[in-house]
């Protein structure tokens, strides 16, 4: 038969593993881990699972706690160092006593947390962000956009209840220029664990409806200086970066460069300052406007002025020459009016002289004339009757002969010489005018006519 | 930006006119044109500072789409 085994308790066993650890480990240890679970309690104690991973891979994990004290203390001086408050999947450096309670068994009892350590893990997640955004080509991008001309149309991404909202729509709205911005608010967590996706949503939301606007303005203030290592958060830092309008920040914080404020396109320390900015590019596009109409009216009048006295000039200098002109010619005129009447006067009188003379002459001639043929006249009138006589004398001996030798010639003169003439039927007898024995012919005298019969012809 | 670019123009174009004015390169004949020009682009430009166009029930709806 064997020994009947020795039987513990259930208390008895766990007292001795916690004397055993209670012996094991006296002194308290720096341990490395990641919070996974903060497990804040109603009462205030925490209960956080601690966790190590390697390659994504759970290799270690417990339950710690933290007393309510403790605990007040550790997260004020974290928040005042950090800037950021305790929360879930933190890298942590912790100060533990590892403890065994025989109903709650082995817990990690954080007895501090070391602010350094943790503010070093967020710097090291912010250069990790801006290498990242360095090599990806992404670090400029939103600052090489052009910037709207007139900053009118802004989408704004803050909270409702901002003050740094209500700062900043102060300024724009309230502006003694009269200018007018259309604005509308995206809302969005500011600052905290969501913060970095909800402004990435509301980013993607505005992404949508760009062409609605000119610029994104991301405003906060006034909900303290915690909770704002979401604005290195890799993923909303590559959305700003990378957006297609410029997106302006004004965070309103006094601590160290954000790097979502970095890639912004500008970066204002407060949402007042931020509205400043955008009433300031209204002022370089209206001075320009206000300032062209001044140089406008001055060029412009200034060319009509010039135009203006050059049209006065010439017209005065026309209205002279002109004058200068009229009364040349009118002197011209005058003056060769004078002569025209002076030679007219001179010719006048040559011709009246020239008339007189002609008229003088032709009297003169006239009377000459008529001496000279009255002269002539008279000459002829003493030639006439002498040599008419003599004419007529000649005339007449010749008309004496004339009439002789006509009455010698008549037949009568021959017949009285005891001639006669012979014919026959009216005609004397010749060659052809022949007679022969039978004809009848006529035979005249001086003192008879007589008719006989030809008894015979022979050509003699 | 269709919006945006046509209120740029409008500047631009003012700042031109008003440079060609000064410099002597603009006529007196066509000076009353261009001014005339020039104060339509400044009513542009003026009224881009002190009116907004946008409708914020079109971008709502946008957004629902």
């Amino acid at each position: 038969m064997s020994e009947t085994p020795k039987i513990f308790t259930l208390k008895q066993v766990l007292s001795s593993i916690r004397k055993t650890i209670e012996q094991r480990y006296t002194s308290t240890y720096w341990v490395k881990a990641e919070m996974h679970k903060l497990n804040l309690s109603k009462k205030g104690h925490c209960y956080p699972e601690l966790l190590e991973k390697q390659d994504g891979r759970i290799v270690a994990e417990i339950r710690a706690m933290i007393w309510q004290t403790n605990f007040d203390r550790i997260n004020k001086r974290f928040i005042q160092t950090v800037k950021e408050p305790l929360k879930d999947d933190m890298m942590l450096l912790l100060l533990v006593k590892i403890t065994y309670s025989e109903t709650f068994g082995l817990t990690l009892n954080i007895l501090d947390i070391d602010p350094n350590y943790s503010l070093g893990e967020l710097q090291k997640e912010r250069q990790e962000s801006l290498k990242r955004l360095q090599k990806e080509g992404l670090i400029n991008r939103n600052q090489q956009l052009d910037f709207p001309v007139l900053p009118k149309r802004i989408a704004v991404i803050s909270a409702e209840s901002s003050k740094g909202l209500s700062d900043f729509m102060q300024v724009i709205e309230n502006n003694d220029w009269g200018y007018r911005f259309f604005s509308m608010i995206f809302p969005a967590q500011l600052q905290g664990d969501n913060a970095a996706n909800s402004i990435s949503e509301q980013l993607k939301r505005i992404k949508k409806v760009q062409n609605h606007f000119d610029l994104v303005v991301i405003v906060r203030g006034g909900g303290g200086e915690v909770g704002l290592s979401c604005y290195n958060n890799f993923e909303l830092c590559k959305n700003i970066a990378s957006f297609p309008l410029p997106i302006l920040t004004g965070i309103g914080h006094s601590t160290n460069l954000t790097v979502a404020e970095m890639v912004a396109f500008r970066n204002a320390i407060t949402p007042t300052e931020l509205g400043d900015f955008l009433i300031q590019a209204f002022h370089n596009f209206a001075v320009p406007v206000k300032d062209a109409v001044k140089r406008l009216k001055i060029s412009a009048s200034s060319i009509v002025s010039e135009e203006k006295l050059l049209l006065n000039n010439a017209s005065k200098l026309f209205k002279n020459v002109a004058k200068q002109m009229l009364s040349m010619n009118k002197q011209l005129v005058r003056s060769h009016g004078k002569e025209l009447e002076n030679n007219f006067k001179f010719a006048l009188l040559n011709h009246k002289m020239l008339i007189r003379k002609s008229e003088q002459n032709v009297y003169r001639n006239a009377k000459f004339l008529v001496a000279n043929q009255q002269n002539e006249l008279l000459k002829l009138q003493e030639l006439l009757p002498a040599s008419s006589k003599a004419q007529f004398l000649l005339e007449n001996n010749k008309l004496d002969q004339l009439s002789q030798s006509i009455r010698l010639m008549d037949p009568i003169n021959v017949l009285n010489r005891g001639f006669s003439i012979t014919t026959i039927n009216g005609k004397t007898i010749g060659e052809k005018n022949k007679v022969k024995k039978g004809d009848v012919i006529q035979t005249k005298t001086a003192t008879f006519s007589v008719e006989s019969e030809v008894v015979n012809t022979k050509k003699s | 930006m269709s919006k945006e670019i046509k209120y740029t123009e409008a500047f631009d174009e003012l700042q031109q006119i008003v440079v060609d004015i000064e410099d002597g390169e603009i006529t007196v004949d066509e000076l009353s044109i261009k001014v005339k020009r020039a104060s339509e682009l400044i009513k542009v430009c003026k009224q881009k500072l002190t009116a907004t166009e946008e409708d914020v029930n079109q971008i709502l709806k946008e957004l629902e789409e």
